[in-house]
């Protein structure tokens, strides 16, 4: 099979891109398996695989053919990324996140004879090609942030600007994760990942003190080369509450609009927020059988007191939330009923957009990176390591990620590019 | 970041330094932003975001195809998109065209028509090939990448209004031709990485039996069909080509045999012989089927190119064509190659323009003498109307003319060919290359 050739383009794609992988020359209805494998920073191992039958020219297309067995099945034209797991014999609870942002996720693609599903490392291939997926476009830059407290990255597009802003919020894990940023700022936002999760920052924030977070907000609003009347909030989990506090109760604090994916609006009013993270010892944490924890029924039954909630009623710019139905960490779909329900009696439902995906877990993320059920996690406040049940099943899990990704693409190009306000037309 | 004087508003700028006069003061009725230092009010009324330019794919290899939009325009406004690079020399070259916003405020290079510039037209890649040396640079410059392991960048932006390229004084022209001191605006901006050597291709360099050359491998296990990437009489080791058929499955073997310190003999003489080549199928592009010179013989001594240059022509520049030296009739015949003996599929590419080499002409000799050997059928020949003598992968700028040599004296020798008719060429033989080799190597159809 000397003839056959492999395609991968594009050779070196954004995460978010879609991958044509073609092979050729093959035998007709010859039986190969197409196989990824990733080695993580952590120097881990990620593989997926698809087994194909080429066509009657010995033709093998990703994207239009199907696959009748492998890690996915059916015609999925990027099962090959989004199906990946850690390889036999890995760790546990292996979670697959990019920590440098400056380079890029290689993966590489090969094609065996035949159908197999194991072995690949000892098996010779037919024929390999190198993606590269990168989080960054080139041109984007990083800028640290460490002013008045605030501590967090700055990713900006390449160009002059003015851009429109993105306060991009994590949960519960903490830390600074840029690669959400990093894809943002390639579509052509300024995105501002802020790190909050710090036990010393989370002593002092409740419903009422926002400081931090005014902070972070207005050195995002007042950089030089954002549009300040156009920021926007992005928050995933714990995230979405931080989120819809500030577009509720802080007065300072005006985004354009607000994206939360897995998101709660529940929140002890007057606690410090580093107790609610104390959950790990209360009565409704559960265990499934494979011991992994299960948090969501933590936050049920939703309160109708309407002081243990954020005021969404009052939210005054457009909301796009996300959720998965299968989430197993926070019961996200109860929760965007009642805010849908709070919403529509205060009057303000038309600002509401929710997009609910059944099959998919906590974990909402940009699309084309693996699923996992579930995960080591560690708390950033108490430090313990438990193994978190996310939930979501793979198919639907990552058919989410791409489809809420577009919707999120989407909805901050309406509300942050769009010249629809006349006033704002130049003249040119 | 913290006290910068930046004041920006969109569309028009405004710089305003606080205690020092205006540069320069257009005011814009929308947005005027003034961003004041050290705590001074600040006046923030609405701002719209500058429209964006995005390019797919950001990363590309070089004889891929970049698509290049601009969104969130005033519908139907002009503007300019303008690429600019440097060489590894630190050379400046630049291209731009001149377009219009369709009724959605977007301008899309693949579908869109260019109305001036650089190029006119619908013109995907014209802002790839039609680049040039910027004002002021040096003469004689042509492109061409060394180092094949990192990418050449190229920044694409947008400008307002449609802008003329920068005479050599420094100064913009507007539309109607008249020098203004109004530097051209930028309003967007994109970065592109341009690579000849895709990811998991690997560069070997060979040393050995004599041998002189960079060996590109694809990915993979192999085996893997094999390419003979030779150069003409530039001489050295010019790896780019090698590496870029290495991108497309094939092993590519750039070889020296000709000008190149780690050959023995004198720079300026062939010093290899017959044994040295390994033959195999064939594509020529624009050579010449011998020399007056005799190249090789079995001694492996050629004689020396630049002492007989009786043939030379000159134009009103002084720019030198060697074309003469190649015409059919300048050629002894025992000089020539005897073609009737070829045995394999030959794939011959002329440049119509040209001016170094007598392309034409050989190949008309290549192919009555294939004819009367009743050997027409190993031919395939492609001409192309316009096209100089350097065809090589598509994108990149040709250049008319470079420089040869320094010594004894500045020699700039003129190779032919025009922008757009030699950008064709290039792009339609490289897919033709790829598909024969395609075909004999790896048996496609």
């Amino acid at each position: 099979m000397t003839r056959m050739m492999l395609t991968v383009q594009p050779s070196r794609g954004l995460v978010d891109e879609k991958l044509q992988v073609v092979v050729k020359n093959l035998p007709p209805r010859q039986e190969v398996t197409l196989h990824s494998l990733h080695q993580s920073e952590s120097n881990d191992f990620w593989e997926a695989f698809g087994h194909y039958v080429s066509d009657g020219k010995g033709t093998v297309t990703v994207a239009e053919d199907a696959s009748v067995g492998g890690s996915y099945q059916g015609t999925e034209p990027m099962g090959l990324l989004w199906s990946m797991k850690p390889v036999p014999g890995s760790r546990t609870g292996l979670r697959l996140r990019k920590e440098d942002v400056r380079t890029p996720m290689v993966v590489q693609i090969s094609v065996y004879r035949g159908h197999i599903s194991r072995g690949f490392r000892e098996t010779p291939s037919l024929a390999c090609a190198v993606a590269e997926r990168w989080y960054m476009a080139p041109g984007v830059r990083r800028v640290d942030v460490e002013e008045k407290g605030v501590r967090g990255t700055l990713l900006l597009p390449p160009g002059p600007g003015p851009f429109p802003g993105v306060l991009d919020m994590w949960g519960g894990g903490g830390g600074l994760v840029e690669y959400r940023s990093a894809l943002l700022a390639s579509h052509g936002y300024v995105s501002m990942v802020l790190e909050y999760m710090t036990p010393k920052i989370m002593e002092k924030f409740t419903l009422k003190g926002h400081h931090y977070f005014e902070t972070a907000f207005a050195i995002l609003r007042d950089y030089p080369q954002v549009c300040s009347d156009r920021v926007a909030i992005l928050g995933l989990s714990f995230g979405t509450t931080v989120a819809l506090t500030m577009a509720v109760c802080s007065p300072l604090i005006e985004p354009r609009c607000v994206v939360c994916v897995s998101g709660s609006h529940q929140l002890p009013v007057e606690e410090p927020l580093s107790d609610v993270l104390m959950w790990i010892n209360k009565d409704k944490v559960r265990f499934d059988e494979e011991k992994r924890l299960i948090t969501r029924y933590l936050l049920l039954p939703i309160p109708s007191d309407p002081s243990k909630k954020v005021e969404v009623g009052k939210i005054r710019c457009p909301l796009l939330l996300i959720v998965g139905e299968d989430d197993q960490s926070w019961p996200v779909s109860e929760m965007a009923e009642d805010m849908e329900k709070m919403m529509k009696e205060a009057g303000n439902s038309h600002l509401l957009t929710t997009l609910s995906y059944p099959g998919a877990g906590h974990l909402i993320e940009p699309p084309y990176t693996p699923h996992f059920c579930s995960t080591t996690f560690v708390s950033a406040k108490t430090r313990e390591k438990v193994i978190m049940l996310w939930g979501g099943e793979t198919k639907e899990h990552s058919y989410a990620q791409e489809h809420s990704w577009q919707r999120t693409l989407a909805f901050l190009q309406q509300h942050l590019y769009s010249r629809g306000d006349k006033s704002n037309r130049s003249n040119l | 970041m913290q006290g910068s004087f930046l004041c920006h508003s969109h569309w028009g700028a405004l710089r305003q330094l606080l205690g020092l006069s205006v540069v320069r003061a257009r005011l814009n009725k929308k947005t005027v932003w003034l961003h004041c230092m050290m705590g001074t009010m600040r006046q923030r009324s609405s701002c719209s975001p500058a429209p964006l330019l995005m390019a797919m794919p950001t990363r590309a290899l070089m004889d891929e195809p970049i698509m290049l939009e601009a969104r969130h325009l005033p519908p139907h406004c002009p503007i300019t998109i303008r690429a600019r690079m440097r060489s590894e020399d630190g050379d400046l070259w630049e291209a731009l065209a001149h377009y219009h916003a369709d009724g959605r405020g977007v301008v899309n290079l693949s579908r869109d028509e260019a109305q001036g510039g650089s190029y006119t037209g619908r013109e995907p890649m014209g802002l790839f090939w039609s680049l040039l040396p910027a004002p002021g640079e040096r003469e004689g410059l042509r492109l061409r990448k060394r180092n094949v392991e990192t990418p050449f960048t190229v920044r694409v932006s947008l400008l307002r209004g449609h802008v003329l390229p920068p005479t050599a004084l420094g100064c913009s022209r507007d539309a109607r031709g008249r020098d203004t001191q109004v530097q051209e605006e930028e309003l967007a901006a994109v970065t592109l990485e341009r690579w000849y050597m895709a990811p998991g291709v690997r560069r070997v360099a060979i040393r050995e039996g004599g041998v002189v050359g960079t060996l590109f491998l694809p990915p993979g296990p192999g085996p893997f069909p094999v390419v003979l990437d030779l150069w003409g009489m530039g001489g050295g080791l010019v790896e780019y080509r090698s590496a870029l058929l290495a991108s497309q499955g094939f092993a590519s073997l750039a070889l020296a045999y000709f000008g190149h310190r780690d050959i023995p003999g004198p720079l300026h003489r062939i010093n290899v012989g017959d044994a040295y080549f390994l033959p195999r199928c064939v594509i020529g592009i624009n050579g010449p089927m011998g020399s007056m010179n005799k190249l090789v013989d079995f001694g492996g001594k050629g004689e020396s190119f630049q002492e007989d240059q009786k043939h030379w022509s000159y134009d009103e520049e002084g720019y030198v064509s060697f074309r003469g030296v190649s015409l059919p009739a300048n050629i002894p015949p025992d000089h020539m190659v005897k073609i009737e003996d070829l045995r394999c599929p030959l794939l011959l590419i002329v440049g119509e323009d040209d001016l170094s080499c007598a392309a034409m002409e050989n190949a008309d000799k290549i192919e009555e003498g294939l004819q009367a050997a009743g050997k027409s059928h190993l031919i395939t020949r492609l001409s192309y109307p316009g096209a100089g003598h350097l065809i090589e992968p598509p994108y990149s700028p040709n250049a008319r003319s470079s420089l040869w040599s320094t010594r004894p004296t500045k020699l700039i020798t003129l190779w032919g060919g025009h922008l757009g008719p030699h950008a064709y060429a290039q792009e339609h033989s490289w897919k033709k290359i790829l598909e024969f080799l395609d075909r004999h190597l790896r048996g496609g159809s």
